[in-house]
């Protein structure tokens, strides 16, 4: 009697699990990768969903980095919305607010050995909130710096990764390193991201040293720029730029890449540039400063749309898509958030390009780590902050009238 | 066996008594324009209306919430937003620099390759040339020639002696780079006006005045230009046209800085609608550039028309 009533509740529950399978359904999820290697990880993905969801297909949509959020807002607007996709940081608080974003939890709390704890809280600050989780973290990248191992040798100079075991890998000794190599190569010391810290990449530029220092750009709807360790930072980027002559200065090209910089910052997925720019090379944390270790994180989630028309079924996959296995799948492209994967060896042995003690700094990184600050009118305050900033590169500029312009006009919108 | 109608006779099915020749005329007419009108009410006039009612609603494009806000977009562009002032002032800036400068070259280009000579082909097609290059293309090429000190540019400067600025760092001389750039790419579209123009003023007008006795500065001056003037008014109201509406130019080689120096009105509008998803407010923005375009158009056809 007992045995056939359990397998009566049992089959009751496959039934039940399966009734939303039971139509043959298509996920649209959209993406910004167009990489051969992260699109067929993808599909693997989507084809073992089909083991508890035989018919649902998943169809993944490249949308180029560049236009990602203006093309995804013009696709809800349109009355075309993709199910499920990928979201950057500086968009989570503004589509959260705007209530777009599907509330995750129930499905990740009902999803069989999902855990949801083991996200670590620093990582799912941006995408929860109140019980609710509007997205779940699949890349937690910290920034670190990439540097050019000949360019060091040639300078008879010990490189980032052995001055940080040594303890000495600070502000200063960035500082003095990129001096004396923009000096003995007659290149640049170091480029900031990308080679867009004046122009689309700001945040990235000055937010590092600026926590580095102990400070923030801004913190409770505060602005942090106008703050002594703020201040002290950005003063020693700016005389780096135009005293040391040694951070590639604003409106000049000093492609890292290309062997033209010693230095640069960027996260580990850059990593895949490395292989064609034939120098030896290595990666290191970002220097330390008075605040002491201050890893930067930047992140990406993935993200269910209340207007979608298959909204559980798109969490139910968003929660396979994410749980353990699937997680350390992506772990070899994307820095996972979940701890139990980011502990694990096969996390540090992951990346081909990065040998594993390298790979140990990424995984400290980004258990130490913050993210970058995001804000429901980031795309204003960036619009509002971009031509003070630009003021500020000026080789005369006075960098505290300067910052404090910065915060006169962001505040506002804080 | 088929009757074949015999050569440049029109054949047409039995008239229908009820309608008279005018009334078929009529119809034929309609269903002839019918196509491009249904393009122009769709595509144009369309959305012009809606910009009109968006324009006069606070309306977020991400979620979607629109209310009903009446002039309060424009009393706020107008009347609070000292942002505003500062871009059309950039935009009637740019427009100054522009048009004069477009208009000299065009013509001086014009009288010079309007004559056949050897190799009069090649010329034109060079300065015709950056009309149809991309303008991504042109764009990225140019700022990588006005880099700070590594510029081509300013590499050329260097050996005459002249240290450039950092071109597209200043905001001023952003503003002249994108001028003279935004010149030298359209140049060549207002050239070949100029040249037609100049082709379809009979030779003889010259011959003439030359027996009189007439200078070079004189024929030009007292005929030719006096001539093409039908010609300078098209060239002017496009080419003014054109330097109020630029965005892909700016967007590429300045993004609007340095410290807003180059913020025009129509990336602003941009910004607004596509950045900030204020779609309501840039609504009324593109409502006042609207205006704006259309009062120096009517400006300038009748100073024009007080000219002839």
């Amino acid at each position: 009697m007992k045995v056939r009533l359990k397998s009566i509740t049992l089959s009751a529950l496959a039934l039940g699990m399966m009734s939303s399978a039971l139509a043959a359904a298509e996920l649209r999820f959209t993406v910004w990768t167009g990489n051969e290697a992260h699109l067929s990880m993808l599909n693997g993905i989507a084809e073992s969903f089909k083991e508890t969801h035989p018919d649902v297909t998943v169809r993944f949509e490249t949308i180029p980095a560049g236009d990602y959020t203006q093309k995804l807002t013009f696709q809800l607007a349109g009355g075309n919305p993709p199910d499920a996709g990928w979201m950057m940081e500086d968009a989570a608080s503004t589509f959260a607010n705007a209530g777009v974003l599907e509330d995750l939890a129930p499905t990740l709390n009902a999803a069989d050995g999902y855990d949801l704890e083991d996200f670590s809280e620093a990582a799912m600050g941006l995408w929860s909130g109140d019980g609710k989780v509007w997205g779940v973290p699949f890349s937690t990248s910290p920034f670190v710096i990439f540097y050019n191992k000949e360019m060091f040798d040639a300078a008879g100079l010990e490189d980032p990764l052995a001055l940080s075991a040594k303890g000495e890998w600070d502000m200063d000794k960035f500082q003095e390193v990129a001096k004396a190599l923009a000096e003995s190569s007659g290149k640049w010391g170091f480029e900031f991201k990308d080679g867009q810290g004046y122009d689309t990449r700001i945040m990235h530029a000055l937010m590092p040293p600026i926590r580095a220092y102990g400070g923030d750009v801004w913190a409770n709807q505060e602005c942090g720029f106008d703050k002594p360790e703020a201040i002290a930072a950005v003063q020693q980027l700016h005389d780096m730029v135009f005293k040391d002559k040694s951070i590639v200065p604003p409106g000049e090209n000093g492609d890292y890449f290309s062997g033209n910089s010693a230095m640069t910052i960027n996260q580990i997925s850059r990593a895949s540039l490395m292989s064609d720019a034939g120098f030896d090379w290595g990666i290191a944390p970002l220097p330390t400063g008075p605040g002491g270790e201050a890893p930067v994180i930047g992140q990406a989630a993935i993200v269910v749309f209340t207007a979608g028309q298959q909204k559980e079924l798109a969490a139910e996959f968003v929660a396979h898509m994410t749980n353990k296995t699937n997680v350390a799948t992506m772990a070899q492209f994307f820095p996972p958030a979940r701890n139990s994967v980011l502990s694990s060896e096969a996390f540090t042995a992951s990346n081909e390009l990065i040998p594993a003690e390298q790979m140990e700094i990424v995984g400290e990184a980004i258990a130490k780590g913050k993210v970058l600050p995001s804000h429901e009118r980031s795309p204003q305050i960036l619009a509002a902050m971009k031509p003070r900033v630009d003021a500020l590169w000026r080789a005369d500029a006075n960098v505290e009238e300067s910052l404090k312009a910065v915060c006169a006009a962001i505040q506002p919108l804080l | 066996m088929t009757m074949k109608p015999a050569t440049g006779v029109t054949v047409r099915g039995e008239r229908a008594p009820w309608l008279t020749l005018k009334m078929r005329e009529a119809i034929e007419a309609w269903l002839f324009i019918s196509p491009t009108l249904a393009g122009f009410l769709i595509f144009f006039a369309g959305p012009l209306v809606a910009v009109v009612w968006y324009s006069l609603s606070e309306w977020n494009l991400l979620s979607q919430q629109a209310t009903f806000v009446g002039l309060a977009n424009y009393n706020d562009a107008l009347f609070r937003n000292p942002d505003f002032w500062l871009v059309v002032r950039n935009s009637i800036v740019f427009a100054v620099g522009l048009v004069p400068l477009n208009m000299a070259l065009a013509l001086a280009l014009a009288l010079a390759l309007s004559r056949r000579f050897r190799g009069v082909v090649f010329f034109r097609t060079v300065f015709f040339a950056p009309v149809v290059t991309s303008a991504v293309a042109w764009a990225i090429v140019w700022k990588f020639l006005l880099q700070g000190e590594a510029g081509f540019v300013n590499q050329l400067l260097a050996a005459i002696g002249i240290q450039g600025p950092n071109w597209l760092r200043e905001p001023d001389w952003a503003m002249v780079a994108v001028i003279v750039t935004r010149v030298i790419k359209m140049v060549g579209l207002n050239m070949i006006l100029y040249i037609a123009a100049l082709q379809a003023i009979p030779r003889d007008y010259e011959a003439a005045a030359r027996l009189e006795g007439a200078s070079n500065w004189q024929i030009f001056r007292m005929i030719i230009w006096p001539l093409l003037g039908p010609t300078t008014l098209v060239i002017m109201v496009i080419t003014t046209i054109g330097s109020f509406k630029v965005f892909d130019h700016i967007y590429l080689m300045t993004g609007g800085g340095p410290e807003n120096g180059t913020l025009v009105l129509a990336f602003y509008i941009y910004q607004q609608g596509f950045q900030f998803f204020d779609v309501g407010y840039a609504s009324a923005l593109a409502m006042i550039m609207f205006v704006i375009v259309m009062g120096l158009t009517v400006v300038q056809l009748a100073l024009r028309r007080r000219d002839t």
